[in-house]
């Protein structure tokens, strides 16, 4: 019994000094050249970096972790620097839960929680930049629970303050609360897939078309301007609804398993937001589509293609009236990625839209280079 | 009425104990799945990874956090090899026999020396694992001190089948030995023989044996070979003509055949690991395959 105790003294005495404790610095430099300035946020014109992160993480004893990114976005109109993440993370209460809380990346979507650094496009699909500003992140609270099941099974429920949802504050202390469950398993030796849902309810805003509709609209023309002048740096979701349903579907494919060497994946995603705010209009929706083959250890090729449903504004014979718009986008990319830290891409955008103004095509050359610790990617 | 409940419940809770019961094991590498199976007979063995993939590289997928999350005991190499996936797995299967500092989370590179330690700088973009090579399970000496490291583990987290364990290690202990011999006998003959290797997947087997590695087809770690590289150890293969050139099977050996094909050294395709589905499937079997392809290349 004894040794017992002694043996098992030693083993937590081992793991605690060489495990536990370690502050992991991290850094990711990002900068990027771009052609022309498209239609719906992402990058603008010229020399910039857009997602550039200093990250910390420490575990707190053996029951938490403590995380924090500070992000730094800068180009030839502004820059910006900004908290993204400071939260603390239980490591695994009883029976598969886990509480976050503090200012973290909503768990809904597929991209949405993942860091954009890892993203294998240089902006996010249209339907985040439209309809969670790229990126949500908030503060609050958020409950996870894995089921017990043979089958990958996850729920997830989040409340936040909805403060970073908009441009503006939330109007009540709940703004925005989630819900979203995904499940996922292998198909054979060389394939596995994921799939999720997920409901954001939004209560930043107070019934958006009711507001003073005069004063509104013409608030509505200047932020029109403001809006293409700051295109690259969006903060908050320009296209806003009470409801935002979300689903995903995710597929990757490497022979063997062996994804160093090569690998196929495909991803879509279907957003639908319901009772909009600030328009006159039944709903707004959008999804796309995308395909990255990653032929060699350095090397990868791929292409998105998504679309959203959106309206804007017109005067007609001194009327305001909502219209459909729609843009659609084509990403196509080329990637080298000479060590495991640096990648280099160079990317084509091509926009279509319909009653929608500052579409264009662009060319993207995107350099990112990480230092120090890195966290390990979600699926 | 209450006494009798708890009676029975104390009973009942007597012969669960008193029930052998069947360990739930994940492994990060396959040789310690094998490993495990050995120690720990009756056990459910899962190995993340196969002798086909690159364990520093795999995805954390789903089918894996939902076997984690099961796990009792999650055995893994450590020194950084599985940094890319493993914390992403724990987070999500939210498990709290195998959160770091656990007794049910066992990295064994805590438990001996790793060599090829390499002092990194934050600004660096070379990919080297500060804490040393993490393949020792190619050292023959540093898995017997292994195998009874995992054993106390295994007495620690199941201490109703003690007994069990101690005699599955000394059984194994008893074979390595043998073993050992005849392999040591197979290595004489290789002794400071030279080799060329591709990344430092067989340090630690090449330094037990006592050859010598003159030339790495990954011009930098963990950087993939290009062909420049190659063609510039040419000269050097042909001056000093290795035993062989070493990948694994997990590897692309487009490299190495080239560099075969140029210099006509042999190019040896060599598991990294146990092949838990195939003929090689525990570690002995492993390096008697081993050892007996590098003497046949002579």
């Amino acid at each position: 019994m004894k040794r017992k105790a002694l043996a098992l003294a030693t083993a937590v005495l081992c793991s605690q000094a060489n495990v536990v404790n370690a502050l992991e610095v991290g850094v990711i430099l990002d900068a990027y050249h771009k052609s022309e300035t498209t239609a719906l946020g992402g990058r603008t014109e010229g020399f910039g970096s857009s997602h550039s992160e200093l990250s910390l993480s420490q575990d707190v004893a053996n029951f938490a972790t403590a995380h924090m990114a500070l992000v730094g976005e800068w180009n030839e109109q502004e820059s910006d620097l900004q908290l993204e993440e400071a939260y603390l993370q239980s490591s695994a209460l009883p029976g598969g839960l886990n509480v976050t809380a503090g200012r973290f990346l909503a768990d809904i979507g597929y991209l949405n929680a993942t860091h954009s650094h890892s993203d294998n496009f240089s902006e996010r699909p249209l339907l985040y930049r439209a309809f969670l500003g790229g990126h949500y992140f908030d503060d609050g609270i958020g409950v996870s629970w894995l089921a017990p099941t043979d089958r990958y099974w996850r729920l997830s429920a989040g409340a936040f303050t909805g403060d970073e949802f908009g441009e503006e504050g939330s109007e009540s202390s709940i703004g925005t609360w989630t819900l979203s469950t995904e499940f996922g398993d292998d198909i054979g030796n060389n394939a596995s897939w994921q799939m999720g849902v997920s409901y954001l309810s939004n209560k930043t805003q107070t019934s958006g078309h009711h507001e003073d509709e005069e004063d509104h609209d013409d608030e509505h023309e200047e932020h029109d301007h403001e809006e293409h002048d700051h295109a690259g740096h969006a903060h908050g979701a320009e296209f806003q609804g009470e409801k935002l349903y979300l689903t995903d579907l995710v597929w990757k494919w490497a022979p063997q398993g062996n994804n160093r060497q090569q690998q196929v994946k495909l991803a879509a995603e279907y957003a639908y937001v319901d009772d909009i705010y600030g328009a006159e209009f039944d709903h707004y929706d959008g999804w796309y589509l995308s395909g990255v083959y990653q032929f060699d250890e350095n090397w990868a090729t791929g292409i998105r293609h998504g679309r959203v449903n959106l309206a804007e504004e017109h005067e007609h014979d001194g009327e305001h009236e909502w219209e459909a718009s729609r843009l659609t986008e084509t990403s196509v990319m080329l990637s080298w990625m000479p060590t495991h830290t640096q990648r280099l891409r160079l990317e084509y955008k091509h926009q279509d839209a319909d009653h929608m103004e500052g579409t264009d095509n662009a060319i993207t050359f995107h350099y990112q280079v990480g230092f120090g610790a890195h966290a390990a990617h979600s699926f | 009425m209450l006494r009798i409940a708890s009676k029975i419940f104390a009973l009942s809770l007597f012969a669960l104990v008193n029930t052998a019961q069947a360990l739930t094991i994940f492994t990060c590498e396959p040789e310690w799945a094998a490993l495990s199976k050995e120690l720990a007979p009756g056990a459910k063995v899962f190995s993340a990874t196969h002798a086909y993939q690159d364990p520093h590289y795999i995805e954390a997928r789903p089918s894996l956090i939902s076997k984690i999350a099961k796990a009792d005991l999650v055995i893994c190499s450590g020194a950084g090899l599985e940094s890319g996936w493993l914390p992403a797995l724990q987070k999500r299967a939210a498990n709290r026999k195998i959160v770091n500092g656990a007794d049910g989370m066992l990295y064994l590179s805590q438990f001996i020396e790793t060599i090829e330690k390499h002092e990194t700088e934050f600004f660096s973009t070379k990919h080297v694992h500060p804490k040393g090579n993490p393949h020792f399970h190619l050292d023959p000496d540093r898995l017997s001190k292994l195998a009874v490291v995992i054993s106390q583990r295994l007495q620690i987290i199941d201490s109703g089948s003690r007994l069990i364990y101690q005699q599955a290690l000394a059984k194994w202990q008893i074979k390595w030995q043998q073993s050992l011999q005849q392999w040591k006998q197979q290595a004489a003959k290789l002794k400071g023989q030279p080799v060329v290797v591709q990344h430092t997947s067989f340090s630690y087997l090449i330094n037990w044996i006592g050859m010598d590695a003159i030339a790495d087809l990954e011009p930098k770690p963990g950087v993939p070979p290009t062909m420049a590289h190659a063609q510039s150890l040419i000269e050097e293969a042909r001056q000093k003509q290795p035993v062989a050139i070493l990948t694994n099977w997990y590897q692309n050996d487009r490299a190495a055949r080239w560099l075969s094909d140029k210099t006509e050294i042999k190019h040896l395709n060599l598991p990294a690991t146990v092949d838990l589905k195939g003929d090689i499937n525990n570690l002995q079997r492993l390096f008697d395959h081993l050892l007996t392809q590098l003497q046949e290349a002579q």
